[in-house]
């Protein structure tokens, strides 16, 4: 044994791809180690430090140090192994951030706070990114699927008389015009609503559905009719669905990926309320759509008052029940047709 | 623990896990800073870390087992997946055609991304020098999980057993410990009586879901209201109906997939004489998963360190190898890990090999 050859740290010593393993010192001379066994004798393994693989530290894992020939000697003793390597000009950065110690404080407030600038930053921009590069060919699919399982599950064709259909689509078509993608751009149909009652809403692809009960409902005024499709024509021209759901997925996507793991019952949650929380418009995306409808139907020559009417109206008959919307994203009527009033007064055309 | 047969000696040796809750925090907390603060590319080499941080607490026999994919390794798989998405985005832009051919050609590909993701987490796992390795072939991954899982599916669940059956003889029969084999045999009866309370328990959230969904059915005609989506009124119905449902499907699910594994792991065998041993609680273990879950939530997530610990602590200490005379000295042999591009596609990290 050399003069200067200094123990470093006891532990196992496996032989070369063999799971035997035997006590065994590590001992260190300038940058080459040595494996003795603790029973003595010559050295089993050695190596120069450049040609051996040291595993990185993580916590007070065993530290295992392989050799060229596929001896590994392993050790508990991860403090030994640190000091030697410092001596030789080799520190482990990621687990010194890792240790416990009050700087983990501020790394938590940190992560707090790159948390919100993502969630108020970086998703709205990787969600335009996303609307921005969708084929059309995929909100197709989209919609023709959501289209299908609606009809199968709530849907019934529709009772209205054909002409009056033609009648509807007609005034519709003449607002449409208006809109960015023209009337080509839209697809009316009408239904019978059955569980869903009064309603319209659009798809991403430019689909649109207003049912039996809401024309009903409005005792067939035209211009309310066209007003609440104006609306649903916002939200399309806006991309609000699409925008919803890659909100949700991003927001979903982000978690997964910067948490590594969230344990199988968090990511079941993330996946299912990312899938809940893309059916619901957001109060800006309704305001947004509302303005729209306004806009349109003043280009088209009808009153732009119609959608704040609809409102008025559906708040006489059925009444402001606060169980007739599940989730309060919905802005009260009463300050929305506020809303609606002011922007048709400045977009100037003062309808009846 | 000792049982003696016959005058043979049989010794069950358990997991111990020796990690804490406190060390592994900071390893969580360093991890998503450093993902955050690299956009996203330090999260391969955060994956690297805390795997062998599981690994490495994880011990049998007084060895623990250790982790070896590089970071680099899983960040070029991820990268390539990422490649491919975008790619597969703007194919479909150009042409719809060419882009369902892609995705049918994806599902052709499924098989062999399972096999070759279950063969690069076996290669890059060892215990005592020694690497694990993973032999099955392709076509067996196509019958054992796809062919399976959509039997599973379309008799509702009354056929799972069988699929179980399958997948595991496909992950344990071809699973290599250094040349030597692991081999799989559970019995069709004992995956029936595991699966015959979940069973049980999924039909009465069907029942509860049925007659929710009625009153909820109600409910939506009475208070429909057209600024609301449509959409959104059937989800919440629906969900309405659900969330109980989901609760107990939630346990039956958790009550199945411990039973399964209870039964697998006893019986598996390997090297012919050493017997794998599991005897997770099922109702403790969904205790510590619904209870991880809420702890979670409440502490804006700076607790999910400890629920991980906590629940990776109870697994491997019910879990273990009764040991039939000596393991013996096992001999390597060698094997490079493949790329780690198929095990990124698919994340079977959910496939713990029963340690």
């Amino acid at each position: 044994m050399a003069s200067d050859t200094k123990p470093i740290a006891s532990g196992r010593w496996h032989p070369p791809g063999s799971s035997r393993a035997e006590p065994a010192i590590l001992l260190g001379e300038g940058k080459t180690l040595y494996v003795r066994l603790a029973a003595g004798g010559d050295p089993v393994s050695v190596g120069d430090m450049a040609r051996m693989e040291i595993s990185a530290r993580v916590g007070r894992i065993p530290r295992r140090i392989s050799f060229v020939d596929g001896s590994l000697f392993e050790t508990e003793d991860n403090d030994a192994v640190d000091l030697w390597l410092k001596r030789q000009g080799k520190s482990g950065f990621v687990h010194e951030l890792e240790r416990f110690h009050p700087r983990l404080l501020a790394f938590v407030l940190a992560v707090f706070l790159f948390a919100g600038l993502i969630y108020r930053y970086a998703v709205p921009a990787l969600v335009e990114l996303a609307v921005l590069v969708t084929p059309p060919a995929v909100t197709h699919w989209m919609a023709s699927g959501t289209l299908l399982s609606l009809d199968q599950a709530v849907f019934d064709d529709s009772t209205l008389p054909d002409a009056r259909q033609a009648e509807i689509r007609a005034a519709f078509n003449g607002m449409a015009d208006h809109a960015s993608r023209g009337r080509a751009g839209y697809n009316l149909n009408f239904r019978h609503g059955g569980v869903i009652g009064p309603n319209a809403f659009a798809l991403p692809d430019g689909t649109l559905v207003i049912t039996d009960e809401l024309i009903e409902l409005v005792d067939g005024d035209l211009d309310m009719i066209i007003g609440v499709l104006a609306h649903e024509i916002g939200h399309v021209e806006r991309d609000h669905s699409l925008r919803q759901l890659y909100r949700a997925a991003g927001m979903a996507g982000l978690i997964m990926l910067i948490a590594g793991d969230v344990g199988a019952a968090g990511e079941d949650i993330l996946t299912n309320g990312a899938a809940l929380m893309t059916l619901s418009h957001s109060r800006d995306a309704e305001s947004e759509a509302d303005r729209i409808s306004v806009e349109l139907m003043a280009k088209a020559g009808r009153d732009p008052r119609a959608i704040g009417k609809f409102f008025a109206q559906l708040e006489e008959k059925l009444g402001t029940g606060g169980d007739s919307s599940f989730l309060s994203t919905h802005p009260g009527t009463a300050e929305r047709r506020k809303a609606i009033d002011d922007h048709a007064r400045s977009v100037g055309s003062g309808g009846s | 623990m000792q049982q003696a047969v016959f005058g043979r000696a049989n010794a069950l040796r358990r997991g111990e896990f020796r990690g804490s809750a406190g060390e592994y925090f900071g390893i969580w907390i360093v991890n998503i800073l450093l993902t955050i603060i690299t956009l996203g590319i330090y999260s391969a080499w955060a994956k690297v870390r805390r795997n062998r941080y599981f690994y490495g607490n994880s011990f049998v026999d007084g060895h623990s087992f250790d982790y070896h994919a590089r970071g680099l390794q899983i960040f070029i798989g991820r990268a390539i997946v990422f490649g491919y998405i975008i790619a597969y985005n703007v194919l479909l832009t150009i042409s719809p055609i060419a882009g369902g051919i892609l995705t049918l050609l994806m599902f052709f590909l499924l098989p062999w991304i399972v096999m070759r993701s279950l063969r690069f987490n076996a290669r890059v796992t060892s215990y005592r020098n020694i690497r694990f390795d993973f032999v099955g072939k392709t076509w067996a991954a196509f019958v054992a999980i796809i062919f399976g899982g959509l039997i599973a599916f379309f008799s509702l669940g009354i056929l799972a057993p069988f699929a179980s059956r399958w997948l595991y003889r496909y992950i344990f029969n071809n699973l290599r410990y250094g040349g030597r084999a692991f081999e799989t045999d559970p019995k069709i009866g004992a995956l029936y009586r595991v699966w015959l309370p979940a069973f049980l328990l999924m039909v009465v959230g069907a029942a509860v879901a049925g007659l929710l969904g009625v009153m909820a059915y109600y409910s939506v005609v009475e208070g429909a209201d057209a600024s609301t989506d449509p959409e959104m009124h059937l989800l919440l119905g629906i969900y309405g109906a659900l969330v109980p449902a989901l609760v107990l499907w939630g346990v039956a699910a958790i009550f199945y997939r411990i039973g399964v594994r209870n039964v697998v792991m006893n019986a598996t065998r390997f090297d012919a004489r050493h017997t794998l041993f599991s005897d997770l609680g099922r109702l403790r273990y969904f205790w510590i998963v619904i209870s991880n879950l809420v702890v979670t939530v409440l502490t804006l997530s700076l607790m999910r360190p400890w629920a991980a610990v906590r629940e990776h602590r109870y697994v491997i200490e019910h879990s273990g190898i009764v040991v039939d005379g000596e393991l013996g000295e096992v001999v390597a042999s060698m094997q490079n890990s493949g790329s780690a591009v198929t095990a990124e596609y698919l994340d079977l990290e959910g496939f713990d090999f029963g340690f």
